[in-house]
């Protein structure tokens, strides 16, 4: 079988593996909260404290001795196995993963199991691509088809799950992978949906949005959820390397002491623990008072914060929807106070608040918008949505300029590209380097004197000969001018020894693409996308090393 | 095509073999995985289904027992493991809108309704909601999607008793044009042979001023039971804000003496006795007492009239006369001399003319000063009686 067709078989099976591994990832955290702190929603007293503090204990040593790969998220190990190990993550790691984020989620920890599940489907979809031995190049695109299975699996909601792997863990937009990585997806959803139903992962009840006017509400939300995000992302990025430079022997006790602090905010607020998306539901049906839902929101902030920094396994994806719900309920539950005409309820708030926090906390606004319509299975959010979004996306860019992502990178001692990144630098063009068409320019049936006499009053060495529209071949101008004397008027260029056919550009392509088909020509021709007979302009080497050296440079 | 990773020259046909080897093994690992979270998942189900009806039968049981805080707490945990499950989420509206937490009742209710907009009892809750809210519109809105929609058990019952839940509500709202046509469907869908909800209904009726159709189902229920006190008491009534004095106090004597001592009865009973005493149109008066009434009835009127005058600081007389009150107050002064004891003895014709002036001074005054009492009530009901008459 040849490997691309076999590439895709290999994703819907990498997709079938990781539905089913999530599937039992979720039910385990289930059976384990429901065994740690009960089945009621509001735990007893010492259970409450004392579950989330030892499990910390056993979290922390099979963490540091046992599976150290599994420490963190897991979005920037699988997006280093696509950039630096070639695709390789260690089968234990998706089995310490199993187990450590099981037992740190289940007990009450302030993380989710969605980005466990992202490195998970990567562990798997590694496994099968080196048992397979697939070729380099496939093996290091197995891992984000792989991540994208768990997360969309997770979260059931593949769409996201595409975009979350390609704006964050391949950063770049990928034909090679799209395919893959979309049958991945749709291939766990259907697996995860077989056994744990296909409804939404919230029920929002019926709203709508009308009025311009009413967007300004959400204006209002994104400037809020802007800057919750940025206290969480600069107490990460600052409180991190702290506790990560404290002894050794503290890294055993730190998801311990999270969850002493975890379990002794759940005695009064048992909300804030765990993944939480039982609380979400019910800010979304108008559960909770403003104040209450703003208290929440702060805790669960805090709960988080002590949970990630402490280096327990597990994700943020879960409590950064659960603090946007919270914090979006709260502005809207405010903003009807002051004007109570709004029709957006304070569910749909919340609903827009989840993907406002998401994009000022991860910095990916696309995967934000579209996750929160496939998280609710409704549409008419899109806009507030989109209003929203952007605005704390702006702010937390404003003000963190380096994403969460990299930053933990960073502090871990690598450099991982982002798609942020790339957007940000500057991209020169073929129309920034190129210049007017200099040379002459010659049809097949024109006579070689003729040409002679124009090319005599050109600089450039070569000539262009357009065979037909989109051909152009290159002659070289003092052949030409040595026949020119022996040529009858009727003897016609084609007769020249010439070169080609050449690759042609069009302006708007990037020079780095020009400098890939330079090769030694002497010049290209860039022709213009509506005609391919007319000429725009042409590049030559000199061109394109002048353009990148005149180019602002970056700071 | 990228690099393929290095293997040994020659080997190309045993890497073929060993790929369709690791695929035959990853199909084979499926099917073990596949069997392991079936049976994993269908545990797990179980086990949450078992604890979700748990949890719901133990909202049930303290909301019973009137803990309806624990109760909402129980509910809330059946939703956890059951998030989709309608009857928890109606019964945790339910008790959310029973402890008075409407806009927390309200979301799942609303969502309730968008996925079966034809469920009766979604939106019952949602009606009382909006009754409490004052929101009238949401309210009828809802109420009448409550009697139009889907119930399991005996719906001709509880659409009976929803109709008769939002024509109190209306009535208690001073709506009672709305609640007219509620009460008039009641009168039309109550069982012939149901006696406590005819007199529901007759009540309701007597409430929406449906004086007729009370009185004839007052009338229907005495035919079955004459000594049926409450319904001899609403036909009492009937009669009474029909006009039919004479007929009310014969009802209302029929009551049992500790029935009649009782206010509203008293009160209606000593009225009529005021009215008859008090009408020049009863058969059988001779010609002075007639006069003597009509006579009577102008100077209690233009008394009525002069207090108003001065309560409102408005004058009686006015050349031209420009109010209702004037108008019949002057015809009053202008024809005092035809309508002196005397002349309406002489001359019986000018009676009606006579008592028709202070119909219309009380009727005036009534507008201006609101409703009389004592005497100017029965005068005022008497000119309220004789309007129907001559309708």
């Amino acid at each position: 079988m040849r490997e691309d067709r076999l590439f895709l078989l290999l994703a819907v099976l990498i997709g079938i593996f990781s539905g089913l591994a999530v599937v039992c990832f979720r039910l385990a955290i289930e059976w384990t909260q429901i065994t740690l702190l009960g089945s009621s929603l509001v735990p007893s007293f010492p259970r409450v404290v004392l579950a989330p503090t030892i499990a910390g204990l056993v979290v922390a040593f099979l963490a540091l001795r046992v599976f150290p790969a599994v420490r963190g998220s897991g979005v920037n190990q699988t997006k280093s196995a696509f950039y630096i190990s070639n695709g390789y993550i260690p089968f234990s790691t998706v089995i310490g993963k199993f187990i450590a984020c099981g037992l740190a989620i289940g007990s009450g920890q302030s993380l989710g199991p969605e980005d466990p599940s992202l490195q998970m489907g990567a562990g798997i979809a590694s496994l099968i691509g080196r048992r397979l031995r697939l070729s380099q190049e496939r093996l290091r695109l197995i891992a984000p088809v792989g991540a994208a299975a768990g997360l969309a699996a997770a979260f059931n909601a593949p769409l996201s799950a595409v975009l979350f792997v390609i704006e964050e863990v391949i950063g770049q937009w990928s034909a090679g992978a799209l395919g893959a990585i979309v049958l991945a997806a749709v291939s766990s959803v259907v697996t995860m949906r077989a056994f744990l139903g296909a409804d939404s992962l919230f029920r929002v009840p019926p709203f709508r949005v009308a009025g311009a006017f009413e967007m300004l509400a959400y204006v209002g939300l994104g400037i809020a959820g802007g800057f919750a995000s940025l206290i969480l992302l600069k107490w990460i990025v600052y409180a991190r390397p702290k506790l990560m430079a404290l002894p050794r022997w503290t890294h055993y006790l730190q998801p311990a002491v999270a969850g002493l602090l975890i379990g002794l905010i759940g005695i009064r607020f048992p909300q804030v623990m765990g993944a939480g998306y039982a609380i979400v539901d019910q800010a979304m049906h108008g559960q909770f008072t403003w104040k209450i839902l703003l208290v929440l929101a702060g805790l669960k902030l805090l709960a988080t914060g002590f949970s990630f920094l402490s280096g327990a396994p597990g994700g943020t994806f879960a409590p950064t929807l659960f603090i946007g719900a919270m914090l979006g309920g709260a502005v809207g539950a405010i903003e009807h106070h002051f004007f109570p005409g709004l029709t957006g309820t304070v569910g749909t708030f919340a609903l827009v608040g989840i993907g406002t926090l998401f994009a000022g906390f991860l910095r990916t606004p696309i995967t934000s918008v579209f996750m929160v319509i496939e998280l609710s299975g409704n549409y008419t959010a899109i806009l507030p949505v989109i209003i929203s979004t952007m605005v704390a996306y702006g702010i937390s860019r404003a003000y963190q300029k380096v994403p969460l992502f990299d930053v933990l990178a960073r502090q871990d001692g690598t450099v991982l590209p982002s798609l942020e990144e790339r957007r940000e630098m500057m991209s020169l063009a073929v129309e920034d380097a190129m210049r007017p068409v200099n040379v002459v320019v010659c049809e097949p049936g024109d006579s070689i004197p003729d040409i002679a006499r124009r090319a005599e009053a050109q600089p450039e060495v070569a000539l262009l000969l357009r065979v037909k529209p989109g051909e152009w071949w290159i002659l070289d101008r003092d052949e030409v001018i040595r026949m020119a004397p022996d040529a009858s008027p009727t003897t016609t260029v084609i007769r020249v020894k010439s070169k080609g056919p050449l690759p042609y550009l069009f302006p708007d392509q990037t020079l780095s693409e020009a400098l890939a088909v330079m090769a030694d020509w002497a010049l290209l021709p860039v022709a213009n996308r509506a005609n391919l007979a007319k000429l725009e302009g042409i590049l030559t080497l000199e061109d394109t090393l002048m353009a990148f050296r005149k180019a602002p440079k970056e700071e | 095509m990228g690099k393929a990773v290095q293997t040994p020259a020659g080997h190309a046909g045993r890497r073929q073999a060993s790929r369709e080897m690791i695929l035959l093994l990853c199909v084979l690992s499926f099917l073990v995985l596949f069997s392991f979270t079936a049976l994993v998942s269908r545990m797990y189900h179980k086990k949450v289904h078992g604890l979700a009806d748990q949890w719901f039968a133990a909202g049930e049981e303290r909301l019973q027992a009137g803990d309806s805080a624990v109760a909402l707490t129980d509910y809330r945990n059946a939703l956890v493991y059951s998030p989709n499950n309608t009857k928890f989420q109606f019964h945790l509206a339910e008790a959310l809108a029973a402890g008075g937490h409407y806009d927390q009742a309200r979301p799942y209710l609303l969502a309730l309704l968008s996925e079966s907009p034809g469920s009766g009892e979604v939106n019952l809750q949602l009606a009382r909601i909006a009754a409490a809210n004052n929101a009238r519109a949401d309210a009828l809105r809802y109420y009448q999607g409550a009697i139009y929609g889907e119930w399991k058990d005996d719906a001709n019952s509880t659409r009976w008793q929803i109709r008769r839940e939002l024509c109190e509500y209306l009535i208690s709202k001073g709506a009672i044009n709305q609640a007219i046509p509620a009460a008039l469907d009641l009168d039309e869908n109550t069982p012939e042979n149901d006696p406590a909800r005819l007199k529901i209904v007759g009540q309701l009726l007597l409430q929406t001023n449906q004086w007729v159709r009370a009185q004839a189902l007052y009338r229907s229920l005495l035919r079955a039971d004459r000594y049926d006190e409450e319904a001899t008491a609403g036909a009492g009534r009937a009669a009474f804000e029909l006009g039919e004095f004479s007929a009310a106090i014969e009802d209302l004597n029929r009551l049992s003496p500790e029935r009649r001592e009782q206010a509203d009865v008293a009160s209606v009973l000593e009225m009529a006795h005021r009215v008859l005493a008090m009408s020049p149109f009863l058969a059988g008066l001779s010609p002075q007492v007639k006069a003597q009434r009509a006579a009577n009835a102008l100077s209690i009127a233009e008394l009525r009239a002069q207090g108003c005058a001065r309560e409102t600081g408005q004058s009686l007389v006015e050349t031209p006369p420009r109010t209702e009150l004037q108008v019949a107050y002057a015809t009053s002064q202008t024809m005092q001399l035809n309508w002196d004891l005397r002349d309406l003895q002489k001359f019986p014709d000018r009676l009606d003319s006579a008592m028709q002036t202070a119909f219309d001074i009380e009727n005036a005054v009534a507008q201006t000063c609101g409703e009389p009492q004592g005497d100017n009530r029965a005068l005022w009901l008497l000119a309220r009686s004789r309007s129907a008459v001559n309708r």
